[in-house]
């Protein structure tokens, strides 16, 4: 069969346009269009259902949270013009936009929001959301546009959980319609991106959604490429096959900051770098708690491992945030920390044994911070025994009691709010922290129904310190966040780390 | 010759059976001893000890691990896996969306094995007694000591960083769609009539297929220079050089054909071995096969879906066998009289 010099010649001109693109997208930025290389994919596109951190950005590009926080994390509107608390916390009045559609063009209204937040999460659909709308007795709407949430208790921060993860407006109508499994193969939002493509642990491909009601995105496509390898990460930035990445090793970081053509940072944010400690075993000593705390070197830790950008901290809050004590230092003393052992008939001839145990790669140098705080307690008399477990695991090893007397963990919280950090570090009724001591829980738990916010944050604080103070919890390091991007792709730096596709532009 | 093939090809199969029974009731049980409760892993965090006994209930937990099998089996003989605990999807279909992909890559890496090892064996033999041997020789075995996934970081740094030549992340380039038809995406470009994405996708596909072919060459290599020396002492070679034949004639047409056949065997047995490396491969080239997905399964602790991919590792490995075994037939007369 003889083919026609003409589509001979269209094929050869197509293998070269498909030959040359990767190339072609490493030396010239098209302006309406950028690639970040992202370290996970979303679990599922149902964003209600997993606590997922990583995949924030993503869904925060699809889909919109009734709240959302400015830079500084302040909390402003959003899908919610206007929001009332009551002043004994048992309901809040929200009033919605009127001019937010769904990417098939529906109506956003207060029956999606009833929807999302009170008949999905009391259907027994398993979500996470159920965690943070367990308050939630009601939702009675008053309009499309006004809604009255009711509490079973006092819900002070429910503002708060309105920006957390898992808040996202879903459309009731489009899932009753469709299905929802049709949902999850084609999910909508009101987000300033539509989802075009989805490959699985390949690519997210998000176009801009022309009716959004907000800011208009100034990147028309984005391409979010999986990239899990963090070397791979590196090459692929160096390479100009991604414009963007995030979560590279801090000594590339360095790397690329002397390197003309990218910019790169790395960023201290609201999470928490802690060691989660047990009231009982080895531990069940306060001297023993309080000497193991007393004998970390948080600066050296952050100088080896986040090339000093990372900031020690004594209580279980991040600077900026209401709940830091700026004036409260746990000071780093290995003579009084021997001293402490001392007392309690330790010391480097006698020491004092108990486990650590530490994920590795679940979050930057993990494993080698704890390997170094095993060197840190050796010469004063602590024998800890280091165990990686896998993050996945963490939760059950600590409902069954498995977890050993110290475990390196870290704390995301993107709202800064005072109870998600320690408010349910500590909460022994919580299944995140292994201290479980009535007296801790009790303090806890009263703070939980405190409205007044002023007091709430007074509370909270005067709480980290008592907490600190009694070894029942050992913050380390704010932890960070590193972007390495071209040089002349901006974005909007937020104080809990996302990068947001919609704040993408080129300059 | 059809008959026989036939025939071999319904044996292999029917002892399949037990040996996926055999595999799938090992693989069930060990996965049942970590320390890990896959009711537990599937609810949120904060689920009470009654939601977890009740999904742990709903999971036939705690039933006898025996019945436990045999439901897992009921379920997996009517293509139920099971709920992936990661992506609370069923878990068959996430490894049908992701299997065509990883043979793809594997198939590749095999065509690029085979031309490299039988290639260099032929070269290996041809420079034998020559000065140019021991040379060689260490060159091979330098080959065979670089693992898979070192190979993928050389050429990523080599072609990707350093060069520039070849992208590594993802199947296609990014601003080119997939068409979604078999799953086997050369195939599929081909089929929606798109060469651009044709091209794209095999200049992706280079990194990584080379990666797994380069490891896997050169004990193709050596298996076929040892074959080649052992044939070389056979009467036949010493009768076709007193017919007057040239030493390439001898090497291509009489000990080239008899010496392939255990180098076939080997071929398949490493394919197999193969298909199990494009696991970190997967991972390093961001390439969204079943490796990449068995990563995720592993790091957390889903135990349906390591079940389903372990599984399907397994059948793959067993299909390659027949299928190897009944090119074995095709090409060696004697098990056809036999």
């Amino acid at each position: 069969m003889a083919l026609p010099r003409r589509t001979l010649l269209q094929l050869i001109a197509g293998a070269a346009a498909g030959v040359s693109t990767p190339v072609a997208h490493t030396l010239a930025a098209n302006n309406d269009a950028a690639t970040i290389g992202w370290p996970n994919d979303v679990a599922s596109w149902d964003p209600n259902q997993r606590f997922t951190p990583d995949a924030q950005p993503i869904f925060k590009a699809v889909f919109d949270q009734p709240l959302d926080q400015d830079p500084q994390l302040k909390l402003v509107p959003h899908l919610i013009r206007s929001w009332g608390l009551a002043p004994d916390a048992l309901s809040m009045a929200v009033e919605l936009r009127d001019d937010v559609t769904f990417h098939n063009g529906d109506k956003m209204t207060t029956a999606d929001f009833r929807y999302t937040f009170f008949e999905r999460v009391k259907s027994g659909a398993k979500l996470d959301i159920a965690n943070s709308m367990r308050k939630v007795q009601d939702i009675v709407v008053e309009s499309p546009t006004k809604a009255i949430m009711k509490f079973d208790s006092p819900a002070p921060t429910m503002p708060q959980w309105m920006t957390f993860l898992g808040s996202y407006v879903v459309p009731k109508n489009y899932i009753e319609r469709n299905g929802f499994d049709n949902f999850l193969q084609k999910p909508i939002g009101t987000g300033p991106y539509k989802l075009a493509e989805y490959e699985l642990n390949s690519r997210i491909v998000l176009e801009r959604y022309d009716n959004y009601w907000g800011p208009k995105p100034k990147i028309g496509r984005v391409t979010i490429q999986i990239i899990k390898d963090p070397s791979a990460r590196v090459a692929a930035i160096q390479s100009g096959q991604v414009d963007c990445t995030i979560n590279v090793p801090v000594r590339e970081v360095q790397r690329f900051a002397q390197d003309n053509a990218f910019a790169a940072e790395i960023t201290p944010i609201t999470r928490v770098i802690l060691l989660n400690v047990r009231a009982d075993l080895a531990f069940a000593d306060k001297n023993v708690r309080l000497a193991a705390h007393h004998a970390i070197d948080k600066m050296a830790l952050s100088k080896a491992f986040y090339g000093g950008a990372a900031v020690p901290l004594s209580v279980l809050a991040t600077p900026g945030t209401p709940g830091y004590i700026p004036d409260f230092t746990f000071k780093y003393d290995p003579a009084l920390a021997k001293q402490l052992l001392a007392q309690s008939g330790f010391g480097p001839d006698k020491p004092v044994k108990i486990g650590l145990a530490a994920t590795n790669g679940q979050f930057p140098s993990d494993y080698d911070i704890a390997r170094a705080i095993v060197g840190m307690w050796k010469p004063l008399g602590i024998d800890a025994e280091l165990q990686v477990i896998e993050y996945a695991k963490y939760f059950e090893l600590n409902r069954g009691g498995k977890l050993p007397e110290a475990t390196l963990y870290s704390w995301d919280n993107a709202t800064g709010d005072p109870e998600i950090f320690s408010g349910y570090q500590l909460n022994p009724k919580m299944p995140f922290s292994p201290w479980k001591d009535e007296d801790i829980g009790n303090r806890v738990l009263a703070l939980f129904t405190v409205a007044d916010y002023n007091k709430r944050i007074a509370g909270y604080q005067d709480l980290e310190r008592y907490a600190v103070e009694n070894g029942a919890t050992m913050p380390l390091l704010q932890s960070v966040v590193t972007v390495v991007r071209k040089r002349n792709l901006g974005y909007q730096k937020y104080g809990n780390g996302w990068l947001l596709p919609q704040t993408l532009q080129w300059t | 010759m059809i008959v026989t093939v036939a025939t071999l090809i319904a044996r292999r199969l029917l002892a399949a059976i037990p040996i996926l029974l055999i595999v799938s009731a090992l693989l069930f049980c060990v996965l049942r001893a970590l320390p890990v409760d896959p009711a537990a892993m599937s609810l949120p965090p904060n689920a009470t000890i009654a939601e977890i006994e009740a999904k742990r209930s709903e999971m036939g937990l705690d039933r006898p691990l025996p019945e436990q099998y045999a439901i897992w089996l009921r379920g997996a003989l009517h293509g139920d896996f099971g709920q992936s605990i990661q992506f609370r999807r069923d878990a068959g279909s996430l490894v049908a969306s992701t299997l065509p992909v990883t043979i793809q890559l594997a198939l590749a890496a095999m065509v690029i094995a085979a031309v490299l090892g039988f290639g260099g064996g032929l070269l290996l033999f041809s420079l034998r007694d020559t000065l140019f041997e021991p040379v060689v020789d260490v060159i091979s075995i330098v080959l065979l000591s670089i693992p898979e996934f070192l190979w993928a970081l050389i050429l990523l740094f080599v072609f990707g960083v350093v060069l520039r030549v070849l992208p590594f992340t993802g199947e296609v380039a990014p601003g080119l769609p997939l068409p979604r038809v078999t799953g086997f995406l050369l195939i599929d470009s081909l089929l929606v009539g798109r060469i651009d994405i044709f091209a794209s996708a095999c200049l992706h596909l280079i990194l990584p297929a080379v990666a797994l072919g380069l490891a896997f060459s050169p004990t193709i290599m050596r298996v076929l220079r040892s074959s080649l020396f052992d044939v070389y002492h056979e009467d036949y070679i010493a009768q076709a050089r007193l017919r007057g034949l040239t030493e390439r004639q001898i090497l291509i047409g009489h000990a080239f054909k008899n010496a392939v056949l255990p180098t076939l065997t080997l071929a398949g047995v490493q394919f197999g071995i193969l298909f199990s490396g494009t696991l970190l491969v997967e991972v390093i080239c961001s390439y969204p096969g079943m490796g990449n997905l068995m990563v995720d399964a592993v790091r957390n602790a889903d135990l349906p879906l390591i079940q389903a991919i372990g599984l399907t590792y397994c059948i793959v490995v067993l299909l390659i066998n027949t299928t190897v075994d009944s090119l074995y037939v095709v090409l060696n007369p004697k098990l056809r009289i036999r």
